[in-house]
């Protein structure tokens, strides 16, 4: 796989993960730091249906769809949701999504030394790059994970723009209290935001293995990229969403590759600093993220000032 | 119609509203006027369950609303404008008109959104712009339309007025009265403007530090030899 391949299947997969940490934010005000473990875990139910069915990585698509959109909608209902009718404020429910990181990483860990007794394969750390193929000269893995993201976003486009349930969805992000006044159970928008961002979370773990190792603990790793891609682009927007997962995708892999030229490959354990750097400066040239910026007021007063 | 029974309402610990007892007749507008902090928004909030109720109940049509939901007043055919954010700046008129239209049956949909835009038709030619992009007014007419397509028979108006230019206040006095006589709803109107406000109202209700301390014909208090003290809250 060239740079440019592996960058746009890592931005693909940000997008993903990104979108859906927007989505809950913006839904339930929760920044879950317990995102990167939602994606491991779609990596270890592929890796499961792959050794105990022999299932292509790929075919299991569908089952980390429903399976990680049921893992998004239990910890909503049995953790967040309770305290969020307690009126717990944004801190609290930060910490508890990194409790709950930790839980799931014991959980993911436990699970795959029973994995690796019962298949007598190591589950501790895999990687799918072997079960990838070449199609018209370019990695399966580029086309799946571009359709899979071109799918995801025109559903999703479809949805909030074409459908009743769409209107009444960015109705719910943009006023709840007002939605609820019109007569929309907000609390249903909130429990598919949940579902839909666990879905879309655990579709990218299972593509993550093709580009990179998965141990249990990559979720805490790659938390750091999809924060920043969901800040540098505005928390408060699913187009920031994807603006900012290409971009810190991009910067973390092309940056990473011609440090590592100069540096030596050593820097490539330090990747995710690039990820933080692209973050403070877009931070402190755009505080609300790149669609927080009124676009037109800056064009204009330059063009006014020339 | 609608009713209030010694309700002591605020928000959270916040005690604002003390024993109000309060009616609403149907297909007649209800203006509650008072000074600032007498409780007039937290009165239509508690109404519509947006805020705490200590104690107290909440009738309409004679069935007891005190603990439902907003979601499940609107059903019911309640509708309540606040005073700002009251319609969806990103999204478009249509589509304000659409969320609006949430709980109506699909059938019915058009016909709704069609009487809506009979009764404000300055809204037809906007329908494609988002609604943060219209002046106050029209945001307000939008924000009427969309009580209209909900199948609203109670409109709660959280002083529809404010910060408009005149020519706009006029205006939705001039709808809010045609939403009574044309459509006959019941409209239950909070305004500081209190002299136009108890001009087109029938009944009134004047709210000083949260207790009811005028209620009765919109005209006899408009009448009342001491109407301006009342108005600032001075009692004596």
């Amino acid at each position: 796989m060239s740079v440019i391949e592996g960058a746009i299947v890592y931005s693909n997969l940000l997008v993903l993960l990104s979108v859906g940490l927007t989505l809950t934010y913006i839904t339930t005000a929760v920044p879950n730091f317990a995102q990167g473990s939602f994606a491991v875990f779609g990596s270890y139910i592929s890796l499961t249906l792959l050794r105990l069915y022999n299932l292509h990585p790929y075919y299991s698509l569908p089952f980390t769809f429903v399976l990680g959109g049921l893992l998004g909608l239990t910890v909503y209902l049995l953790m967040l949701r309770p305290l969020i009718k307690r009126e717990a404020s944004v801190v609290i429910l930060m910490i508890s999504t990194l409790a709950l990181d930790l839980i799931l990483l014991g959980i993911i860990g436990s699970y795959s030394d029973s994995l690796a007794q019962f298949t007598h394969k190591s589950a501790s750390r895999f990687i799918f790059t072997p079960y990838d193929f070449n199609l018209a000269g370019l990695s399966a893995i580029l086309l799946v994970s571009s359709l899979v993201i071109f799918l995801s976003l025109f559903g999703l486009f479809l949805l909030l723009y074409k459908t009743r349930f769409g209107v009444a969805l960015r109705a719910s992000m943009e006023n709840p209290d007002l939605a609820e006044v019109m007569g929309v159970n907000v609390e249903y928008t909130r429990l598919f935001s949940w579902f839909l961002s666990g879905a879309l979370a655990a579709m990218a773990g299972t593509l993550l293995p093709f580009r990179q190792e998965i141990v249990p603990s990559t979720g805490a790793i790659i938390i750091v990229s999809i924060f920043a891609a969901s800040i540098v682009g505005g928390l408060a927007n699913i187009n920031g969403a994807l603006l900012g997962g290409y971009i810190i995708g991009f910067s973390e892999s092309f940056l990473t590759y011609n440090l590592s030229a100069i540096l030596g490959t050593g820097i490539l354990l330090y990747s995710k600093v690039i990820s933080l750097v692209v973050l403070v400066i877009v931070l402190i040239l755009a505080p609300r993220g790149i669609t927080g910026v009124n676009w037109r007021r800056v064009l204009w007063k330059k063009s006014s000032s020339q | 119609m609608l009713r209030t029974v010694k309700l002591n309402a605020g928000y959270k610990e916040l005690h604002i509203l003390f024993d109000v007892d309060a009616e609403m007749e149907k297909n007649k507008i209800t203006a509650v006027v008072g000074p600032n902090g007498s409780g007039k928004s937290t009165l239509l909030k508690s109404i519509f369950g947006l805020a705490t109720i200590h104690s107290g109940k909440v009738f309409f049509n004679g069935g007891e609303i005190t603990k439902y939901p907003p979601h499940a007043r609107t059903k019911m055919g309640i509708a309540y404008l606040p005073q700002t954010d009251n319609v969806f700046a990103n999204l478009t008129v249509e589509e304000n008109l659409r969320i609006a239209a949430y709980t109506v049956d699909k059938d019915e949909v058009k016909d709704r959104i069609n009487t809506a835009l009979d009764i404000f038709p300055e809204l037809e030619r906007f329908m494609k712009r988002k609604a943060g992009t219209l002046s106050g007014g029209e945001r307000q007419m939008l924000a009427m339309a969309t009580a209209l397509v909900r199948k609203a028979n109670v409109l709660m108006l959280d002083e529809p007025t404010a910060q408009l230019a005149p020519k706009f206040a006029e205006l939705i006095f001039d709808r809010v009265v045609k939403l009574r006589d044309d459509l006959k709803l019941t409209i239950l109107l909070v305004e500081q403007n209190v002299q136009r406000a108890l001009e087109i109202s029938d009944d009134a209700y004047l709210l000083v530090s949260g207790r009811v301390a005028f209620s009765g014909k919109a005209n006899d208090l408009l009448e009342h030899e001491k109407f301006e003290k009342l108005c600032m809250g001075i009692l004596d």
